[in-house]
């Protein structure tokens, strides 16, 4: 498919063959510049169920990564395949070059020697421990000597602002709190590699973005390399360097937060992330590269849009955000893309106001702010950029 | 193709960097050890069931099915064994469904205090049951009988030692199994259900036969396919109070062939092995009834559990309870307590003679305080051993990926829908025919008491592995953690409440064992509870019930302590 082959290009990591992947794994020169975390041809299966379907991605060194999608999309099984606790059935995972899974030679590193760090959506807090016991059991396991266990733990702790409950049982904590011991835990033994299975999902909602921005600068002040899962895309976009949408096993679009929202590859996207108005229609013959394009809507309308990829000519769909979409009275505004409609319905959500608008395609959903103010009834012209206009792939 | 071949050569060898671990290993050993203990006795049964030759002769000399066959010639017992069985079905269910109901959907005083005491007499075993209800209601000079020709009866008005006797020892034992089973389905009903019963005008009594009765009829419907099997299998009822009026049933049958001279090994072989087949059918029945239930009174929202106020109805349902209580505990255990203390056993206090011989010749006399110290000693390392034995065991069928998980977990399981005596009969076949010189040592016992109590520890400590949220340990890996590491610093500190509990169940289990050691004793290796088998075939009531209370107040003590220790846990986790 068209996108997966272009997405492929955008990772810098085009697939390799066994051999000269084997040679990249030699050469500690190129190591240091390659990608961190490499997963090709990936695939789970849990019994006959195929959770994850031939997925390839490549995370940089300290860079952000978010797989987004909703719950059973295989986002799970990946994060956990990479840690070890799922076994692949066929792919390769590496780190840092070194071969950690390859179904084809029966080679697959145990967890525990992949020198990962993880934080599970349970935070995973071990109730028998106190809180500094918990954060120092990876250097203990590492038989590093009590000093210098000490003197991590309290590092650990303090940048998670925990010091002062270090010798507090740890089933007496509150959920943030317990949330912080478990990043202080992850961050202890300094590993390369963090992953994070949806670690923000059990907090309420004002101390869940309260940690985003911890969380942010935390990634950044370590210069860790990530892999986050979410199915959360507020907090996908806002913590990561770029996000890899999935669906049903399979990648969807790879791409910066701004990418993914700007330009949504396929409906899917367009309509899982954010929130869109997909129109009907068809792409106009003319419309052959990539770039401007002219869709024609319901009721001979043409609009002007734009395609990321080459149009087939089969595309029957455009995608408009709802944010993207201005509302004028009748008259006053002009351009490319503006329609007559009619005002049906106004819900003030606070932030915003949603208008249901009536309009030759059916019916416009158009997020304003609350300043922009229309009465129900009124009639009004909606105009959308060209380059909001985005052609669907078929 | 040759990227067949790749993938095969792959698959093997990631199958041996799978079974070359640590892990691995103990999963092999573990594995082997317990299927081979559970399997091997049934086999040799198996196999002897078809001897028609010298029943004493190993290899069989000739093999056919007429034992199979002679079955139908013992109708009369396979009768009696059903009739005992349906009888105590019919009580041991509804005393169950009865106090399940009053105890956990109505509003009556103190209903945990009666809970627990509900659950007494299955601690208390058949065996003191049937011993206590002899001396109660036995034939001739029993209390019951004295204090009804004491009041100017004639003649003898009770008998023990009848079916409707044995079934009724065995329907207070079975009550509490009934209870245990219905009254979680009972708890884990949405009283909103009832309760809009009610407001649609049906009356109390309407609501519990028109919604709660068939809401719980799954529950009911498997406990009773549950009791009725493993009244299949019980024996030593059976055997105190039907053996003195040569009333046999299937279990006593094959005791007495086993016993007698020559000793008829196959044909009680086939008869135990047909009891299994059908325990085995029964049992199977009930997990499907009880897996199919489970969906229809739990609902996903979250309810709290209310309890029907039923206004003055309230205190005939609570004396009911007590009712039951004074006939499954407080009078048995006061009938051999009496007795215990007597020279001559008897209800009139005027005739008494009150004395201590009885503790003293039980606790010095040579070959009990062996048995009672056999029995505690086999109680302590069997438990000790055996709970280590099964986390390993349990951590692997529900925690691993290894293959053969599945079938293993089965395996294990089957001992259950053994009874306990046919397992003895096999285990004594078996380890007599092999070169491996334990028979008649504690160590056939100690085997085959982890091996019948497999499915009690591996159920209790399943229920606590079960609860480990699964990235406790996970997290433990991530952190660097080995196998062995992560066991030993996360898993067992977890299980610590499931190990102490799966420790005293086995150790109670072991100490009134009393199905398997009458078959695996040898002269030096006597247990208690047949001991006490003995003594009442051949020594005085009253000596017996001394010997009777002793092992149940070992049981008791440890019982005690099993409360304290989960109570204080679960107190614990409270805060």
């Amino acid at each position: 498919m068209v996108s997966r082959s272009s997405l492929a290009s955008a990772d810098h990591s085009p697939q390799m063959d066994q051999a000269a992947a084997e040679d990249l794994a030699g050469a500690p020169a190129q190591r240091d510049d390659g990608p961190r975390i490499e997963v090709s041809q990936l695939v789970v299966r849990y019994g006959d169920t195929v959770a994850v379907n031939d997925v390839s991605f490549s995370v940089r060194r300290g860079e952000q990564l978010a797989l987004l999608g909703p719950s059973g999309c295989g986002k799970t099984a990946i994060l956990r395949a990479i840690a070890g606790l799922e076994r692949p059935a066929s792919g390769t995972i590496r780190i840092d070059g070194e071969l950690m899974h390859s179904s084809a030679d029966g080679i697959d590193v145990l967890a525990e020697q992949r020198g990962i760090s993880m934080v599970f959506q349970s935070y995973a807090i071990w109730p028998h421990m106190s809180v500094f016991d918990n954060v120092v059991y990876g250097l203990r396991v590492r038989g590093l000597d009590p000093a210098t266990v000490a003197e991590k733990g309290d590092w650990a702790l303090d940048l998670m602002h925990m010091r002062e409950y270090a010798q507090r049982s740890a089933s007496k904590l509150s959920g943030g709190q317990q949330q912080r011991v478990a990043l202080a835990r992850a961050i202890a033994f300094s590993p390369n590699v963090m992953l994070f299975d949806n670690p923000l999902s059990n907090l309420d909602a004002r101390l869940r973005v309260e940690m985003r921005v911890e969380l942010r600068e935390l990634q950044q002040s370590l210069d860790l390399t990530s892999v986050y899962v979410t199915h959360d895309q507020e907090e996908a976009f806002a913590i990561s360097d770029r996000v890899v949408v999935m669906n049903k096993g399979r990648i969807e679009q790879t791409g910066t937060p701004e990418e993914i929202y700007n330009q949504p590859c396929n409906r899917f996207v367009a309509a899982f992330v954010g929130a869109a108005n997909l129109i009907a229609g068809r792409v106009q013959k003319d419309s052959r590269e990539p770039g401007r394009i002219v869709f024609e809507m319901a009721g001979g309308i043409l609009l002007q849009g734009h395609a990321q990829h080459a149009p087939q000519g089969d595309e029957t769909q455009v995608a408009v955000r709802t944010a993207h979409v201005t509302l004028a009275a009748p008259g006053v505004a002009d351009g490319p893309n503006a329609v007559a409609g009619r005002i049906r319905r106004r819900l003030f959500h606070g932030d915003f106001i949603q208008y249901l608008v009536d309009w030759p395609a059916g019916e416009l959903v158009v997020r304003r702010p609350p300043t922009d103010v229309f009465e129900e009834g009124a009639g009004v012209v909606v105009s959308f950029a060209p380059e909001h206009c985005i052609l669907l792939e078929s | 193709m040759p990227a067949q071949g790749v993938g095969l050569s792959a698959r093997l060898r990631q199958l041996w960097g799978r079974l070359a671990s640590v892990q691995g290993v103990t999963t092999a050993v573990v594995f082997i050890g317990c299927g081979t203990l559970v399997l091997y006795p049934i086999l040799f049964l198996l196999l002897e069931s078809f001897n028609t030759g010298d029943p004493v002769a190993f290899p069989p000399e000739r093999l056919g099915l007429g034992n199979y066959r002679d079955l139908a010639l013992d109708l009369h017992i396979v009768g009696n064994t059903v009739l005992v069985a349906s009888l105590a079905t019919i009580m041991a269910v509804s005393f169950g469904f009865l106090l399940a109901w009053i105890l956990s959907r109505t509003d009556v005083p103190g209903r945990r205090l009666l809970e627990r005491l509900i659950e007494l007499p299955y601690y208390m075993t058949p065996l003191v049951g049937a011993l206590a209800w002899s001396i109660l209601a036995g034939p001739k000079n029993s209390f019951l009988n004295q204090l009804w020709r004491a009041t100017g009866g004639q003649g003898d008005l009770f008998n023990s030692n009848t079916a409707f006797g044995i079934a009724w020892v065995m329907a207070f034992f079975e009550g509490t199994v009934a209870f245990m089973i219905i009254s979680p389905a009972m708890k884990s009903m949405d009283p909103a259900l009832e309760e809009s019963s009610r407001i649609l005008g049906r009356s109390k009594l309407q609501t519990m036969l028109g919604i709660t009765l068939p809401l719980v009829a799954p529950a009911v419907l498997g406990s009773a396919v549950f009791v009725f099997a493993e009244m299949l299998g019980s024996f030593a009822a059976a055997l105190v109070l039907g053996l003195p009026a040569r009333f046999y049933v299937i279990t006593t049958a094959i005791f007495e062939s086993t016993f007698s001279y020559p000793p008829e090994y196959a044909r009680a072989a086939a008869m135990g092995f047909a009891l299994f087949g059908v325990m085995f059918v029964m049992f199977s029945f009930y997990r499907r009834i009880v897996s199919r239930g489970v969906h229809t009174t739990i609902t996903g929202t979250a309810f709290r559990p209310r309890a029907m106020a039923m206004g003055r109805w309230r205190w005939m349902l609570v004396a009911a309870c007590w009712v039951y209580v004074f006939l499954a505990v407080v009078l048995p255990l006061a009938a051999l307590l009496l007795t215990s203390f007597q020279r001559f056993a008897t209800v009139m206090v005027r005739e008494s003679v009150f004395t201590l011989a009885n503790y003293r010749t039980a606790l010095q006399l040579g070959p009990i305080r062996i048995a009672l110290m056999n029995s505690i000693f086999l109680g302590v390392s069997v438990a000790t051993v055996g709970v280590l034995i099964m986390t390993l065991l349990v951590w692997i069928i529900y925690r691993s990926s290894v293959p053969g998980r599945g079938p293993i977990e089965y395996l294990i399981m089957f001992p259950q829908a053994v009874p306990r005596m046919v397992f003895g009969l096999a285990m004594l076949w078996a380890w007599l025919n092999i070169p491996v010189p334990i028979y008649g040592t504690l160590w056939l016992l100690a085997l085959a008491y982890f091996t019948v109590l497999l499915p009690l520890g591996v159920r209790t400590l399943a229920v606590v592995v079960l609860q480990i949220d699964r990235s406790l340990e996970e997290c433990a890996r991530m952190c660097g953690a080995s196998w062995a590491y992560q066991l030993r610093t996360v898993t067992v500190p977890l299980l610590r409440p499931g190990i102490i509990a799966a420790w005293l169940l086995i150790f109670m289990a072991s100490v009134r064992e009393v199905g398997a050691s009458i078959f695996l004793m040898g002269p030096n290796s006597k247990v208690i509870g047949p001991a006490i088998i003995s003594s009442w075939m051949s020594s005085g009531t009253e000596l017996t019930a001394a010997m009777a209370l002793i092992q149940t107040a070992t049981v008791l003590i440890a019982l005690v302590i099993l409360l304290r220790s989960v109570s204080m846990i679960s107190g614990e986790s409270q805060w």
